[in-house]
């Protein structure tokens, strides 16, 4: 809301300048959004919260400087809009009434009044009134159309002047629009109307829409004589969703869904009579106002307890103190059994119960008196903990890995790497193509990231929430993803490869994961066709599929822009945060020593190597502490579709050493168990 | 002794310490004749031999040192390095700088006493606006556009939405915050974007009043910002708070006297916060004269712009290495 500092002068005798009322504006909730230097005055822009369409006005906000500013003094004009510009023929309708009848057919206009002028000026309006309205960032357009916002700038009501010599007879019907009816705004847009968009019609069809634009047909133009003047209050809600449905945004329509005061319906035509008068030195003739209000409201008074107030506030404030805060602010206050009866005024439906007028009370004494106090009282579980705990081990263990994290949107546009198991889901609105899809996989979201970086020597995860649609509608989960290439280590100047990624250095990197959350995951051969078909694995976690991990499928790295040696994998989070952990059991640690034994063995290379280490394991019992893997070839000596392994075993027993001859039975055991495999000694 | 004197090696110096004081060595075999000698010269001669033996075991130890100190030091000037010439520098992950805030928010919050929860992006319609106090059709909700996935399903506009989940499964005393993602069907521009980050946090118990919204957050700021920082309330309107202020924090980089950071004003404003609205907690049965609560919000990005000078929001989702490694992880 933007005007001229002078016309709030207008209203408020105040020692404070611009700038400073800006401040107490904003400390009374209405945030100075910029101060400006326009045609010689200062203008403010004033941001108000959509609960406040009081402050849609000047009077409004010279309302608040009055309560925040203890020696602001009010105006002459002030006092008049209080008691709502009383003219004479008040109450009388006089010969508008002998015009028109106004017959209302809906509940959502509260209030409709209308005045009539015969014999208007034509032309401008004066300078000082176009200036302001440019101050306000409203175009100037004729002397009617000018009143009609100067008063909306200065009362918040909104005025809509129809030529009245283009309506089509002597009435006024608010009313629901029919199917079928069309209406060309004065924007010129032609609107088809559907029914529940709110109208105002004259005796034959709609004439402008309410609360929001007139009609181009009975505009007020150059020529006009005659106005019929409209002053009335609409809903809110019905205001909004004709006004979205129409695809129009005006200053009435703004300040209607914020609300409008209804008892201020009668002193903007009237405050409009009196300025035209100023203007035109009473050459036109001024009629009578018709005046429905069929939905006048009554308001309750609401119980105010200081003990409440000062507890919700933390501070003391007195009972006297509340009725002149309130008072201040337009509301009727009186006492009664030590607690405050308020009727909060018409202007203010955003007040309906004690806790609304405790904020008022805070407001104007002001919440720099507010003490910093820390809570007391029981304190449940604070911190990270449960399933959190375990997504922040999850994510520990792959930054300990050497992993660097990164965060994308998941607002995404279409990918190579798209989940193909999931139905994509969108916004009805997206922002752009770019943006067009919920992600399915985060793996897409590592491909932009590593493309972004070069995509060589990188190690990249993220973990974040993918998309999906689900068998009851859109779904929701957390996955981690890794995006490995290239070298282990950046280049050094001394020598010696620390190898690079693939297949089995993810792999790694998955096992000290699922180590490090107390987990045993299990792998098996995979069949996602983003992956290399004969590169890959799947994990299960407790039999169900808990992720994927493999050498990039090298079409999808061509599609995709990635080089064809990268290796990815995505886990299924919340598996893997839900599932607890294996409670770790104490084992004695031998003080003897280990021994170890090597087996190589000739297998065929369809043998898992899980089944061969798993039989190693049984064969050898108790005693073996440790097998790994420690060679494998194939080639020049092997037979075809065999490969050798060989397989390291680390003996060692609890209060004991091992003889050379116990350790040979024990290899002789895992020998027999690994032939039985189909594996030759080599 | 001239010969232990120009011993060239700790090895020379082994030699002739076996041929003069060896258990077959020149001084050991003159006291092996001592039984040929009278009996009165038998003590002097005894103690001459030992005397020389004493002399040269000495000189021998003093040789060594010194050849020892000599060995040492040409060794030493083999296996000289630079010690200038880079480390063999490790693959260390790093954090992301949303994550290495989001991590200090959780540490802060969750010392007092706050437990950490999560919910939903994809939210129902009901728990983003609906719980939270919003009337139908009102231009609150213009404030926030949103993302609509189907009639039931938006992208969450505000981390809030979490509250009516919790007030739904718990009872009060509670004390929870959440930190995550949002979305607001924005166009992206420096300082726009249509998904960013925020923290929501509340607490319902007997007796919370404002106080302890401002002394929850005065300790919230001052932990990540720095111990001078105060809180500053202004009124603002959210829905689902009554009262409803809008904090800021005295600028931690000028000290309230005005800079660039703060525009010159000495205030940064940081987010919307509350008391919890009185509507909300009966939606939930919740015993609005026996129980209150405060909420209060922020945005994450905001935090690292400020503290690092970050001029341009898209860069945090961009992932470009060299924008995330000039940051702390």
């Amino acid at each position: 809301m933007k005007f001229p500092f002078a016309m709030l002068r207008d209203f408020v005798e105040t020692r404070l300048g611009p700038a400073e009322v800006g401040d107490l504006l904003t400390m009374a909730g209405f945030e100075l959004e910029g101060i400006d230097q326009v045609e010689g005055d200062t203008v403010l822009d004033i941001k108000v919260t959509p609960n406040r369409g009081d402050g849609l006005s000047v009077f409004g906000l010279s309302r608040e400087v009055l309560a925040k500013d203890a020696e602001a003094r009010p105006t002459d004009l002030y006092e008049r809009a209080c008691r709502r510009f009383p003219m004479p023929d008040d109450g009388d309708e006089g010969e508008t009434g002998a015009f028109a009848t106004v017959t209302i057919q809906t509940e959502d206009c509260p209030r409709y009044a209308c005045r009539m002028f015969r014999n208007v000026p034509q032309g401008d309006s004066p300078e000082w009134i176009q200036r302001r309205l440019r101050q306000a960032g409203m175009r100037p357009i004729s002397l009617l159309v000018d009143l009609t916002n100067y008063v909306m700038l200065e009362l918040g009501q909104p005025l809509h002047a129809f030529d009245l010599d283009t309506l089509a007879g002597p009435e006024i019907v608010v009313r629901r629009a029919r199917a079928g009816e069309k209406l060309t705004t004065l924007d010129g847009t032609e609107h088809e109307l559907a029914p529940g968009q709110m109208m105002i019609c004259d005796a034959e069809k709609p004439v402008a829409v309410a609360g929001v634009m007139g009609g181009l047909d009975t505009e007020v133009t150059p020529a006009t004589m005659n106005v019929l003047l409209e002053s009335a209050n609409f809903r809110n809600t019905t205001v909004r969703r004709t006004r979205k449905q129409l695809g129009l945004n005006t200053e009435a329509s703004y300040r209607f869904e914020r609300s409008v005061d209804p008892e201020g319906v009668v002193a903007a035509l009237n405050r409009f009579a009196e300025l035209l008068e100023t203007v035109d030195g009473g050459s036109s003739r001024v009629y009578g106002v018709i005046d429905r209000y069929p939905g006048r409201l009554e308001r309750h008074p609401i119980r105010l307890t200081v003990g409440r107030t000062c507890r919700l506030l933390g501070l003391d404030v007195t009972l006297d103190q509340c009725r002149n805060y309130l008072a201040r602010l337009g509301m009727d206050v009186t006492e009664a059994d030590g607690d405050l009866l308020v009727v909060p005024p018409s202007w203010r439906p955003d007040i309906v119960r004690e806790d609304d007028l405790i904020e008022e009370v805070g407001r104007v004494h002001g919440y720099e008196r507010i003490p910093e106090v820390l809570p007391q009282g029981s304190t449940p579980q604070g911190g990270v903990s449960g399933v959190y705990a375990r997504i922040d081990l999850l994510k520990d263990a792959l930054l300990r890995a050497g992993c660097t994290q990164v965060v994308s949107h998941s607002l995404v546009g279409t990918s190579p790497l798209d989940d193909p198991s999931a139905e994509r889901i969108g916004p009805k609105n997206p922002v752009s193509a770019d943006a067009a899809w919920l992600r399915s996989s985060v793996l897409p979201c590592l491909a932009d990231a590593a493309r972004r970086n070069g995509a060589k020597d990188l190690w990249l995860f993220e973990e974040g929430r993918t998309f999906a649609m689900g068998a009851g509608g859109p779904v929701e989960c957390r996955r981690v993803g890794i995006y490995a290439q290239g070298a282990l280590l950046p280049e050094h100047w001394r020598k010696g490869d620390p190898g690079r990624a693939d297949f089995f250095a993810v792999k790694g990197i998955l096992e000290e994961l699922l180590s490090f959350l107390g987990l045993q995951g299990e792998w098996s051969a995979g069949s996602d066709p983003r992956l290399h078909p004969t590169r890959q694995a799947s994990l299960l976690l407790g039999g169900k599929p808990a992720g994927i991990l493999g050498a990039i499928h090298p079409d999808v790295a061509r599609d995709a822009g990635l080089p064809e040696d990268c290796v990815l994998a995505e886990l299924d989070v919340d598996l893997i945060a839900q599932t607890p952990a294996e409670p770790p059991r104490f084992r004695a640690v031998s003080r003897n020593p280990a021994v170890r034994r090597d087996v190589a063995i000739l297998i065929d290379k369809g043998v898992p190597y899980a089944e061969v280490e798993r039989a190693v394991a049984e064969a050898a019992g108790e005693v073996l502490e440790r097998q790994w893997l420690f060679d494998v070839f194939e080639g020049q000596g092997i037979p075809e579709g065999k490969h050798s392994l060989a397989i390291a075993l680390q003996l060692r027993k609890l209060g004991g050493n091992f003889t050379d001859e116990e350790a040979n039975q024990v290899r002789d055991r895992v020998v027999a168990a690994l032939e039985s495999l189909g594996a030759t000694l080599r | 002794m001239e010969a232990v004197a120009a011993a060239s090696s700790t090895q020379e110096l082994r030699e002739l310490e076996i041929r003069f004081l060896g258990k077959q060595g020149v001084l050991t075999g003159l006291l092996r004749t001592i039984g040929q000698l009278p009996a009165e010269e038998k003590p002097r001669f005894g103690q001459q031999v030992n005397a020389a033996k004493a002399r040269v075991q000495a000189a021998i130890d003093e040789r060594e040192r010194e050849l020892k100190r000599l060995e040492n030091a040409a060794r030493f000037e083999r296996e000289r390095i630079d010690p200038t010439m880079p480390g063999r520098r490790w693959r260390v992950g790093r954090r992301h700088v949303l994550q290495a805030t989001a991590d200090r928010i959780k540490a802060v919050l969750g010392g007092l006493g706050f437990e950490y929860l999560e919910s939903p992006e994809l939210e129902l319609f009901r728990y983003n606006f609906e719980a939270l106090n919003y009337p139908p059709d009102h231009p609150a909700m213009d404030e926030q556009d949103t993302f609509y996935i189907d009639d039931r399903y938006l992208l969450r506009t505000q981390c809030t939405a979490i509250q009516g989940r919790v007030f739904e499964r718990r009872k009060p005393p509670l004390r929870v915050f959440t930190v995550g993602r949002t979305y607001r069907n924005e166009n992206v521009d420096r300082t726009h974007g249509h998904t960013f980050h925020q923290v929501d946090c509340f607490m319902v118990d007997e007796g919370v009043s404002m106080a302890h919204l401002k002394g929850t957050l005065g300790q919230f700021a001052r932990s990540m910002f720095g111990s001078d920082v105060r809180v500053r309330f202004r009124p603002d309107f959210f829905p689902f708070v009554e009262p409803g202020v809008d904090y800021a924090i005295s600028c931690p980089f000028c000290g309230g006297s005005g800079c660039a950071v703060c525009k010159g004003s000495g205030w940064i404003e940081l987010g919307g916060a509350g008391l919890v609205h009185p509507n909300i907690l009966e939606a939930y049965g919740i015993d609005t004269d026996r129980y209150s609560g405060f909420a209060f919000g922020l945005g994450v990005e905001r935090i690292p712009m400020m503290s690092y000078g970050i001029d341009d929001l898209r860069h945090f989702l961009e992932n470009d290495l060299r924008f995330l490694e000039q940051f702390p992880s």
